[in-house]
């Protein structure tokens, strides 16, 4: 009896280990928490159900930067791809940690500038060497409520696709209580593709951050004057929430946010550029992109960089599914499909006009450069901060972390 | 004999060694990475005391701005928030030592489930209950937007952190109160003694040690504030309710390049100000312990 025991329980243990064995993956990191991480989650399930050499495992890492340094530093325990915002990249490159697409290109050639939106693809270089594959654009756009649109009789507005801010002051004394013509979501964005549009820039020729600008300051006061004029949402409140309950005419959030918009019953909404606080005649959305990268790793075989490869040109063709996220999918084959034009970024794509509206930025201290803007821009709009303090302010504390970080490197 | 040497070492070892692993190895890095320039990339650069000089005496620097402001609220909080953690859960802790309170334990649930809930949800939950347009003040015609009011924001945040606060203590006082024996309260109500002669001259010189140990463990994680201004205001309005932590993990873990040497300092400074504050609690407290009666 022992003896038949103890063979059973020999066969059993057998067996499990066997069917332990450790199956190589492709391990990905990704930031995509919510809804987008889902809609990555069934790219990469359907990847993955065509049998290849390496499976994806996707593994969403809502803290991923942290993470990532963490694991970089210990050198073990790097991803094998990860995806990455188009705003790191000077960073990534100027501490070298990525590797060149050329090395993906060589068992892939689908894997180049020709097909895909070119302003998602210019945002991976770095030093004039190209480090990423481009997954989509998404940034800020802005919605309207077509339904307050025509009770204020305003659809004229968009005539040019471009609203501005003394059209908007048109509204001034018209709106009924409760009503607003535009809300301060992303506001940061908003102003940032202004200034740009009026010639700004964050930083001068030497890479000198420049935020306390004629340029900027004309901005921010134009955004004042809806405010002073009772127009937008008030301060402290939910001004996404309130485009939603219809009480907005306008709201200045991300492409991602039409999902969210698609949910609410009577919400009939468009959309189109982002107001411009000048006459319009030149407009950008500020927007960013979303990259895979393969970070420099010398535990990565040849053959898991092919298995790379093709799931990257797979993701190329069968990114539709992206666009239900809402994002501007940057794979040409889909943008230019007639599949892609019934979502509503896709006017993002329908001219030559609308691509180069898509601004990322490329400065090396962009993410200080809006958390100083930020830190001041509600309390100037809003009146409880004088603008020539405020931008000083931003100004310096910008500096600050620039010289600090320089200390650094 | 050598297994009974031994068996101590396995009681004490996983907490030990997690707790060196956890606690001190990051502790003493920590320490190490203020006296640096780091990244969190490159090898860090040591500078001695820059950061430290930065914060402490560069009145143009920005970073010197943070810790004063970011210190200063984070002393608000606590001096807002501990006295009433202690306070009313205490004060319901006696009350429901009252033989003739029924459903002691339901009670108790339901000021412990706040403390279950996490802090976003809280938040989330919160923010509802002040929401100008949906919330709770409406039905009192009030439009107020708490979030961007300095007074409101601050009553905001703690009434969030009281809520979740008080059933933890709740719990260790009413067992302090339990253990109390009560042949001591008979004897003072053969001499005559009201109820709150009772509570000063028996039940606090009774609960002195958990109440000591809920008054440091309170402070110190009162210091550490962070979830409650970041999920409600932002640190609004005007940086007025940005409490020390918030600055310290946005240049550590903020978008852009990492400046964890100037984080690592001001936590260090905040560390010290923890550590000085529980160790005058302690002499306080325990000083004046020595030799009580209870009369």
């Amino acid at each position: 009896m022992k003896k038949i025991l103890t063979t059973i329980l020999t066969i059993i243990i057998a067996v499990s280990l066997v069917g332990c064995k450790k199956e190589d993956k492709i391990t990905f990191w990704n930031p995509l928490t919510g809804d987008d991480g889902a809609f990555m989650e069934k790219i990469v399930e359907e990847y993955n159900a065509t049998d290849p050499e390496f499976k994806v495992e996707s593994i969403i890492t809502p803290d991923m930067y942290t993470k990532l340094f963490t694991v970089i530093n210990a050198g073990k325990g790097i991803p094998d791809l990860t995806l990455i915002h188009a705003h790191v990249i000077q960073q990534f490159g100027k501490l070298d940690l990525m590797e060149p697409v050329s090395v993906l290109q060589e068992y892939n050639p689908n894997l180049v500038k020709e097909n895909y939106l070119e302003q998602a693809w210019n945002s991976g270089e770095y030093d004039g060497i190209q480090y990423t594959i481009p997954l989509d654009i998404h940034g800020n756009v802005m919605y309207y409520n077509k339904d307050l649109l025509s009770k204020y009789g305003v659809e004229h507005f968009l005539d040019d696709n471009i609203v501005t801010v003394d059209e908007m002051l048109q509204l001034a004394g018209k709106m009924e209580e409760g009503d607003y013509v535009v809300n301060n979501a992303l506001f940061e964005w908003v102003t940032f593709g202004n200034l740009v549009a009026l010639g700004g820039s964050l930083s001068d020729e030497s890479g000198n951050p420049t935020l306390d600008t004629p340029e900027m300051r004309q901005v921010i006061q134009k955004l004042k004057e809806l405010a002073d004029n009772g127009l937008l949402t008030p301060y402290g409140e939910d001004g996404y929430a309130m485009f939603q309950a219809g009480n907005v005419l306008f709201s200045t959030d991300g492409t991602w946010t039409s999902t969210a918009h698609d949910s609410i019953d009577g919400l009939d909404y468009g959309v189109t550029n982002v107001y411009s606080t000048s006459d319009g005649s030149k407009f950008y959305n500020r927007s960013s992109a979303h990259l895979f990268s393969i970070l420099k790793n010398n535990e990565r075989s040849e053959e898991k960089v092919k298995g790379i490869a093709d799931f990257l040109d797979f993701v190329r063709e069968n990114s539709l599914v992206w666009a239900e996220a809402g994002q501007i999918v940057a794979s040409k084959e889909i943008f230019e499909s007639e599949e892609y034009t019934k979502y509503p970024q896709s006017f993002f794509t329908s001219t030559e006009e609308e691509k180069e509206s898509l601004y990322i930025f490329d400065y090396e201290y962009y993410n200080y450069a809006e958390q100083a803007l930020a830190s001041v821009l509600n309390d100037i709009v809003y009146g409880n901060v004088d603008i020539d303090e405020g931008m000083k302010k931003a100004q310096d504390q910008l500096k600050d972390l620039i010289e600090e970080s320089e200390k650094s490197n | 004999m050598k297994k009974n040497k031994l068996n101590k070492y396995f009681f004490i070892g996983p907490h030990l060694i997690l707790f060196i692993v956890f606690i001190v190895v990051p502790t003493v890095y920590g320490i190490y990475i203020s006296f640096t320039n780091w990244n969190l990339i490159s090898k860090p650069v040591w500078v001695g005391l820059d950061n430290f000089r930065t914060i402490l005496f560069d009145q143009n620097s920005t970073f010197y701005f943070q810790l004063r402001n970011g210190l200063k609220n984070t002393l608000y909080f606590v001096l807002i928030t501990v006295p009433f953690q202690i306070l009313i859960p205490l004060i319901i802790a006696v009350i429901m030592s009252n033989k003739d309170i029924k459903f002691k334990g339901l009670f108790q649930s339901i000021l412990y489930l706040p403390g279950l809930i996490s802090v976003s949800a809280s938040a989330l939950i919160w923010l509802l209950v002040v929401n100008p347009r949906l919330g709770l003040q409406n039905v009192f015609g009030s439009t107020t937007v708490w979030t961007v009011s300095e007074k409101h924001a601050w009553m905001l945040i703690a009434f969030m952190s009281l809520w979740g606060a008080i059933g933890g203590n709740l719990v260790i006082y009413r067992s302090a109160i339990n253990a109390v024996p009560q042949d001591l309260y008979e004897a003072a109500d053969l001499d005559g003694a009201s109820r709150v002669r009772k509570f000063i001259s028996i039940t606090l010189p009774s609960i002195r040690f958990p109440l000591v140990y809920t008054i440091v463990m309170s402070t110190a994680a009162a210091f550490n504030v962070y979830a409650q201004p970041l999920m409600t205001t932002n640190g609004g309005p005007e940086e007025k309710t940005t409490v020390l932590m918030m600055y310290i993990r946005r240049l550590a873990f903020g978008t852009g390049e990492s400046i964890a040497g100037m984080a690592s300092a001001m936590a260090l400074i905040l560390g010290l100000v923890i550590l000085i504050i529980s160790s005058l609690q302690f002499i306080l407290f325990y000083s004046s312990s020595k030799g009580v009666e209870v009369k």
